[in-house]
């Protein structure tokens, strides 16, 4: 079947910040080749490992995010290996890259090289803070990503230290922002005649996940802060995430059009379950303006709602939802999701038929569906260097130079 | 690079349509990565039934549709035509605009779009190389199609609240709705990549994209290791599993943190060079990642004591000076006042007839011969109606005030 990106082919030398974009790249339908160093990437060398034992080939970060990608080894930092990057390049529409500036300047990867010796290009850099600018030699992952881009100062307990998710979410944000500007870029060679650069700050990328926020204060100097579970709203502190029998759910006490009908049958729900709640009962919903309570006013709708979602669990508050219409869902996490009727309805998860590691497991399929087009996961992530001998031929590189380069280590 | 600089630039997607419809903040935020590259959008709007954006913030005795700062600073660089889809002759100007654009997103619930007859199988017949994209919070199919939901439920659904937290507090979810966010990116990639093929064979395209399933694709790590292994890894405050320290460190007292990351034995020889190389931070336990690992509290409690002596500011600067992962957590003052992002132009101001001066952000990439523009504010709602109507629908003034005296146009 055909997917929109065939007859595209993209060199992906990134790290762990950058694997999401080439995925996302790979399943739209591009040739997404892998380069990584002789030696396998870091990220085959961190656990959690499949099986729990260390083994470059089972690393999870690896094998989730390299899915549907061709794999080959080359040592860039070499000038034999640098060479036959330029012989990959000369083939490709774009490379992914996220190196630091020391390694930049090494291996000459910058952009500047890169467009000169290869104008049809689109060079993607994935950094943590862009290319250029005062803190373009900053080290910094994704702790440092969401704290620098704002999103920490918000997320979090007040009585303890701001957070980060216990996933690099920053990396997610930057990898799919990434593959947005890539395929701009690749738009625009018809406007321009040849590539550019695409220069991707993951801080830029985290400060979007709040929402305006930073504009916002630009014009209200208004300091906004940790909340932990709960959210402020006008005057008043509302509670987002709520504990229930077995978990947690979210629900918000917001109106607004979209949110009116959901909470006229929360009423209903409180009434039928005899839960005790004056807040509730004969208001006017369509005058209801979560910007004009009281914190008093919040805390009298708080209370039946904590009575209601302690009684019953994640699973039954989200079905009773569903049917009731409120707006309620449960928080999930990897157990629930994987067993979701609705994710398995639409075939969200596929098994990866990895035999060159004699490793079956599902992942998520697809973050689009596109008629008539396929976007499916295509096949596990790439042994180290499995796809030398197709690749390095397809440039011209036989099995006697092959074996040169390999006993050199350049490959 | 300056703005009127940027707006002599090509522009990648200069003669692009695209239909707006819809509201909130997911599918907005994926036009802009057409709208800032130069395409044309319309967004369909009515006074009937706003865009819930339009009011957020605003106060009950406020009914200004053009006064709420987040909607304006989501649309920036788009049209907004006044068009009432409740009426089946609104619903035929908006079918003439399909024929006009090349590009129709959307973000309404999967039932608003076929009951007015706007669904792709309808469109597609009018208007076969249409690029069409629908996102709302599950998809378009399976039995939980019509949930309505907003980002913060898509948060709880797809993991990332659960992920978020104190291992021995209650979750606490990512600021932000955090779908909100993320989705739109993938969004646009689905979209740039239809466009991609369209302009090679002149083929259409529909996309439909869950936003839960976007967040969900992303964890992609999280959910392997649980089908590898039947266990969920759960939230773990700041730290890592193969890091140490790796953390967010208070300093001095007034609600000021920098973080602190050692991702080798070789970044903590650094770390412990550059405080200044104090007795318990010699300690032998701590010279390799398990050992850091095994007595992380204690780590944690020194370097406190060391940061908590300084500000936010020569903590990042002094360790990032000798090689060490640091950074402030940046309060939205401060992101205000980040050089890095000063740099980039990240703010970029525009005059908005109601709210005044005010700053819209760019996009996280930055495009070095095509680098795009933001060229004017959020629209007032219908703002562009004239423009379209006469323009693009070819309405004389006779028609126009007939169908606003029946309250088509509004």
């Amino acid at each position: 079947m055909v997917r929109p990106l065939d007859g595209f082919r993209v060199l992906d030398l990134s790290d762990e910040t950058g694997f999401l974009c080439g995925r996302m790249l790979a399943e739209l339908g591009a040739d997404v080749i892998k380069v990584e160093p002789p030696g396998g990437d870091a990220a085959r060398r961190r656990p959690p490992f499949v099986g729990g034992t260390a083994d470059p080939e089972r690393a999870v970060t690896w094998l989730a995010y390299n899915a549907s990608k061709r794999g080959v080894t080359l040592d860039v930092m070499r000038a034999e290996g640098r060479g036959v990057l330029d012989r990959l390049c000369a083939t490709a529409d774009a490379l992914i890259e996220t190196y630091s500036p020391d390694a930049i300047a090494a291996a000459q990867l910058d952009y500047a090289t890169l467009h000169a010796a290869h104008p049809q290009l689109v060079v993607c850099s994935i950094t943590p803070f862009g290319r250029s600018g005062p803190y373009a030699d900053y080290r910094a992952s994704d702790l440092t990503i969401t704290a620098m881009g704002g999103n920490m100062a918000l997320t979090g307990d007040p009585d303890r230290a701001p957070l980060r998710c216990t996933m690099p979410s920053s990396y997610y944000h930057g990898g799919a922002e990434a593959a947005s500007g890539l395929l701009v870029a690749l738009l625009a060679r018809a406007v321009i005649g040849h590539g550019q650069h695409v220069d991707v700050s993951l801080q830029a990328a985290m400060v979007a996940t709040i929402m305006t926020g930073a504009s916002q204060w630009a014009m209200d100097h208004r300091e906004r802060k940790r909340t932990g579970a709960s959210y402020p709203v006008g005057k008043t502190l509302q509670r987002e995430v709520w504990p229930c029998r077995d978990g947690f759910v979210s629900y918000a006490l917001r109106g607004g059009a979209a949110r009116i009908p959901g909470l006229a049958a929360t009423e209903r729900w409180l009434a039928e379950e005899k839960i005790d709640a004056p807040a509730w009962e004969g208001r006017d919903w369509t005058a209801y303006n979560h910007n004009d309570l009281t914190q008093e006013q919040i805390d009298a709708l708080s209370g039946p709602l904590h009575e209601l979602f302690a009684r019953k669990g994640m699973r039954e508050l989200f079905d009773e939802s569903v049917k009731r219409g409120v707006m309620l869902a449960p928080v999930n996490d990897a157990r629930e999701i994987a067993n979701s009727a609705q994710l398995r309805s639409r075939e969200f998860f596929v098994e990866v038929d990895d035999r060159g590691r004699d490793l079956k497991y599902e992942l998520p399929a697809r973050f689009a569906r596109m008629t008539p087009y396929e976007s499916d996961v295509r096949g596990a992530a790439p042994l180290l260097g499995e796809h030398n001998a197709a690749v390095y031929g397809s440039v011209g590189i036989g099995a006697t130079e092959l074996g040169e380069l390999r006993r050199a280590g350049v490959i | 690079m300056d703005s009127s600089n940027q707006q002599q630039m090509p522009k990648a997607l200069a003669g692009l349509r695209v239909l707006e419809l819809g509201g909130g903040a997911a599918g907005p935020i994926a036009v802009r990565h057409l709208a800032d590259h130069g395409a044309t959008i319309i967004r369909i709007e009515s006074r009937e039934r706003p865009d819930f954006l339009r009011i957020l913030g605003l106060s009950a005795t406020n009914k200004n549709l053009d006064a709420a700062p987040m909607f304006m600073m989501l649309n920036c660089n788009k049209l907004s035509v006044a068009l009432n889809l409740s009426d089946p002759r609104g619903v035929e100007l908006a079918k003439k605009l399909v024929l006009w654009c090349d590009v129709l997103a959307e973000n309404y619930a999967p039932k608003a779009m076929r009951k007015w007859g706007l669904d792709y199988a309808s469109l597609v017949k009018i208007k076969p190389d249409l690029v069409m994209v629908s996102t709302c919070l599950m998809g378009q199919t399976g039995p939980n199609k019509d949930y309505p939901g907003f980002g913060g439920q898509g948060s709880a659904i797809s993991g990332f609240n659960f992920l978020t937290g104190w291992p021995d507090r209650e979750a606490t979810g990512q600021h932000g709705t955090i779908t909100d966010s993320l989705a739109p990116r993938f969004v646009a990639a689905a979209v740039l990549a239809a466009l991609l093929r369209r302009q090679k064979t002149g083929e259409g395209a529909y996309v439909d994209v869950a936003q839960v399933e976007t967040a969900a694709y992303s964890l992609s790590g999280w959910m392997l290791e649980f089908f590898a292994s039947d266990e969920v890894v759960e939230r773990d405050g700041n730290r890592s599993r193969v890091a140490s320290p790796h953390g967010v460190f208070p300093c001095g007292s007034n609600d000021r943190w920098c973080t602190i990351a050692c991702h080798d034995d070789a970044d903590w020889q650094r770390l412990v060079r550059a405080i200044g190389a104090p007795a318990w931070a010699l300690d032998g336990r701590y010279a390799t990642l398990a050992g850091r690992k095994q007595h992380e509290d204690a780590l944690e409690q020194g370097l406190a004591s060391w940061t908590r002596k300084r500000s936010a500011e020569e903590v990042m600067t002094s360790l990032q000076g000798a090689g060490v992962e640091a950074g402030i957590v940046e309060t939205c003052r401060d992101l205000n006042a980040d050089p890095q992002l000063a740099h980039r132009g990240h703010f970029h101001p525009v005059q908005h007839a109601v709210l005044g001066d005010h700053p819209c952000e760019a996009l996280g990439y930055q495009l070095s011969e095509t680098p795009g523009a933001i060229e004017r504010p959020g629209p007032l709602l219908g703002e562009h109606s004239a423009f379209v109507y006469h323009e693009i629908l070819g309405l004389d003034d006779g028609a126009v005030a007939a169908l606003i005296a029946e309250g088509i146009l509004r």
